[in-house]
């Protein structure tokens, strides 16, 4: 779990028990360690360079195209199916069956045999079946707020209007992004050993990367066969603003549950990140004037992000309030002298709001490289290697574990009808995941074990009543059906961040928190809650295009600029 | 893309077999265990079963496929092991493999200190061995499963992971049932046993049968579509595309 790292004074992380919450889960921002960084700093260290071999899209934006990446030592390249889709059928749901484009993630650059193999399958989605020489497979969508404008924009001969650019923030948004050996695909432990994939998630960071360019290329393209004569290309500078959204829901929630070694690992590094940088003694005045800009960038996103959610407003009125206050603080020359960044977040315990000691987590880490980006390294799980149950164990350290890990959970009544109120389930419509009222919904039977705190709860009672032997192999050969828990139980001893310390079926339950957790890690931004189930994010907003990588700086662009400051506000 | 047989309403016709990821295979035997009726905690290690054992090259889909729609009429109780004159037996038929195997990884540490199992009328013994792999990578220790005229020996560290190497008779793989297993410590590999290699891409083939036969056990686990699934259940209506 640690990394071999000379030894740096720290703090000590922040104990489970804080982090693991869901409230603060579903407060997290993007930050250094997040996927789509990761990518880009190594995009641009390793000089990787893109072309595009095939672009081949008639007038109504039917065609293929393929986009290459090119790195020191492999090519990957993303082959795009561009349809005419009757806005009709156009739906971000798992269920739907059509899609304005679809995408595969090919290791290598496509034969033509290989374009034909994909056109034949890489339409239908989870219809179709990929085969190892696939890395992911996608689709998108058109934002049908946006989209069309843009176009008719550009054949005109104008920009778009920036108002709308800026509320919406992409022209299509990716609805699911399959890799990890889903329909054939091939699986990660495949390529994991490939020094651009040993971190989570880059084949299909990747993937949305080169989405992004052909999503522009696309709209100029209509544009030009709108109108040739009078088409214009989109400015550079408002290009970047385009990001690609995502459209996601229950299909993603369940997964930090499901991989509680992966998820610690992320938490750890992050922790270990911010402990790092709480153990300084100083900072310079470099450090000092970067994080205050950083902060002013933050406030610009905070103004700039859109949401109508009621639950989202609330946040975000938090972290607005929150961002003027550190502004100040700051500026107030709390970051001269001993330990500046300790006080600085144990100010902000008292001070801030938890969207805003997470915001500010960040923040900290953006002028610290050095300190923080070979934590990304550690990001990765070997989750076979801890998937084994220690039957060996003694039944008074599982009981130990239990009261450490799930103590919290003990005192709960199970048996109350709001703790246990809601059942994750798997629909037979095209596998999507849902979750569903378990007293209001004949579903029950088909429940998914994704509520720890309950099992934890019930094997502590049978613990409590066994007089077998005082083993594990014991105890679970009586009780096959705490194997489960047992094992989750025996991770998260080695694995401390590994469960999430609140009730994921209780009828308070706000899945986006489970969804914004792992989003934030990916590098998403502009999180917005359509329910307390469904989000929309922007991802690549302001970063550079696959043909800017190699003159652009690729690892400033997750905080917008500096806007001037909004009527009725301090300035900075 | 599927052929229109003549003289036939247009059907779906499953191709014969597919290459399948190793994920695949094991959410699906995941799925499926779980859909005969056993624990999370049993059925997770039988998708992890077949997984393994389709890393090797072996038919772990159809092998899981097969012990599943034995126990699929059974009651776990039957399959367990209780233990009778020192020998593990099952209350009722032949041992389940799936959750003996669970139980024999759960003793990895005893074993690998030289207590020696052993088990009776077994199901399909082939099925033990992911889990005495397990065993033999948490123990840090070579372990062996005999029965019938084969020995398996087991073993897995950093720099060796998952060696499974084969003494004797090695067709006695595809047998059903057998009378008898030891399962003990090795001192290691024997030098005329076989290796068994992986498999070089983490692919294998699933004939559609068998996929089909895991497929409808694992919808057992999926709720049926309904109207107000559709619409409460994910929370974004029936369409969300602005």
């Amino acid at each position: 779990m640690k990394a071999m790292r000379p030894s740096i004074p720290t703090v000590p992380l922040r104990p489970p028990e804080v982090v693991m919450r869901l409230a603060r889960l579903g407060s997290f921002h993007q930050c250094r360690l997040s996927f789509m960084r990761t990518l880009l700093r190594r995009l641009k260290q390793e000089r990787w360079t893109f072309d595009r071999p095939i672009f081949d899209i008639d007038a109504n934006g039917v065609g293929t195209a393929v986009y290459s990446a090119h790195g020191p030592e492999r090519s990957y390249s993303l082959v795009c199916f561009a349809h005419d889709l009757p806005p009709d059928q156009r739906s971000d749901r798992v269920i739907a069956e059509a899609w304005d484009s679809t995408f595969a993630l090919f290791d290598g650059v496509p034969t033509a045999d290989d374009i034909d193999r994909l056109s034949q399958n890489v339409p239908k989605q989870e219809a179709g079946r990929i085969t190892s020489s696939e890395l992911s497979l996608s689709r998108a969508n058109r934002s049908v707020r946006l989209f069309d404008h843009v176009v008719e924009c550009l054949a005109a001969g104008k920009q778009p209007d920036r108002e709308k650019v800026e509320a919406v923030g992409y022209l299509m948004r990716t609805t699911a992004v399959y890799g990890s050996g889903k329909f054939g695909a091939v699986d990660r432990e495949a390529i994991s050993d490939r020094a651009e994939f040993k971190g989570p998630f880059q084949a299909e960071m990747l993937s949305v990367f080169l989405t992004r360019a052909y999503v522009l290329d696309l709209v100029e393209h209509l544009a030009r066969a709108r109108s040739p004569d009078t088409a214009v290309g989109v400015d550079p500078a408002l290009r970047r603003r385009f990001g690609i959204g995502n459209s996601t829901g229950l299909g993603m929630a369940p997964f930090i549950v499901n991989h509680p070694m992966l998820l610690n690992n992320w938490i750890f590094s992050r922790e270990e990140a911010l402990s790092r940088i709480r153990g300084l003694a100083r900072a310079t005045a470099d450090e000092i004037a970067l994080f205050k800009e950083y902060v002013a960038r933050a406030r610009t996103n905070a103004e700039e992000w859109a949401s109508e959610h009621p639950l989202q407003l609330q946040k975000l009125t938090m972290l607005k309030a929150d961002l003027v206050h550190l502004e100040k603080h700051v500026a107030a020359g709390h970051l001269e002298g001993e330990a500046p960044w300790d006080r600085l977040y144990r100010w902000a315990e008292s001070s801030l709001s938890i969207e805003g000691q997470e915001q500010l987590i960040s923040l900290m880490l953006e002028p610290y490289d050095r300190l923080v980006d070979d934590l990304a390294d550690g990001m990765g799980a070997d989750e076979g290697a801890a998937f084994g149950i220690d039957g060996a164990m003694s039944l008074d350290e599982l009981r130990a574990i239990v009261d450490d890990v799930y103590g919290w959970a003990l005192s709960i009544d199970w048996t109350a009808k709001d703790n246990r109120a809601r059942v994750w389930y798997v629909s037979e419509e095209k596998l999507e995941p849902r979750l569903g009222e378990r007293f209001e919904e004949p579903i029950e039977a088909y429940e998914q074990p994704l509520a720890p705190a309950r099992d934890a709860a019930a094997m502590a009672g049978d613990l409590d009543r066994w007089t077998g032997e005082p083993n594990a192999a014991a105890f679970l050969l009586v009780h096959p059906e705490h194997r489960h828990i047992a094992r989750r139980a025996q991770i998260a001893k080695a694995y401390p961040y590994a469960e999430i310390r609140d009730n994921t079926i209780a009828a308070a339950l706000l899945p986006i928190d489970l969804l914004r957790c792992k989003l934030s890690f990916f590098g998403a931004t502009h999180f917005d809650p359509r329910s307390d189930r469904w989000v929309r994010i922007n991802m690549f907003r302001d970063a550079p295009f696959p043909h800017e990588v190699a003159t652009s700086d690729c690892d400033d662009w997750c905080y917008p600029a500096v806007s001037a400051a909004p009527a009725g506000s301090a300035a900075p | 893309m599927t052929p229109d047989l003549p003289g036939r309403d247009e059907v779906d016709v499953t191709p014969p077999a597919t290459r399948r990821s190793l994920n695949e295979i094991e959410a699906m035997g995941k799925r499926a265990a779980r859909g005969v009726g056993l624990p999370w905690g049993i059925a997770e290690e039988a998708g992890k079963a077949a997984r393994w054992l389709a890393m090797l090259g072996l038919p772990g889909a159809k092998h899981l496929a097969d012990i599943l729609t034995r126990h699929d009429t059974q009651r776990y109780e039957w399959l367990t092991p209780i233990v009778v004159d020192g020998i593990w037996r099952a209350e009722k038929g032949p041992l389940c493999p799936l959750i003996t195997g669970a139980a024999l990884s759960d003793l990895a540490t005893s074993i690998a200190q030289g207590r020696s199992i052993e088990l009776g009328e077994t199901a399909d013994p082939l099925l033990l061995t992911p889990y005495v792999a397990t065993a033999a990578k948490l123990a840090a220790c070579p372990l062996a499963l005999s029965f019938g005229g084969t020995s398996l020996f087991l073993y897995s560290d950093m720099q060796r992971p998952d060696i499974v190497a084969i003494e004797g008779n090695q067709e006695i793989l595809t047998s059903k049932d057998t009378r008898g297993v030891i399962c003990r410590r090795s001192d290691g590999l024997p030098a005329d046993a076989n290796i068994l290699p992986r498999l070089s891409e983490l692919q294998l083939v699933v004939d559609a049968q068998t996929w089909d036969r895991l497929n409808a056990f694992a919808t057992r686990t999926y709720a049926p579509a309904t109207e107000a699934s559709r619409l409460k259940g994910a929370g974004a209506g029936l369409s969300d595309n602005n």
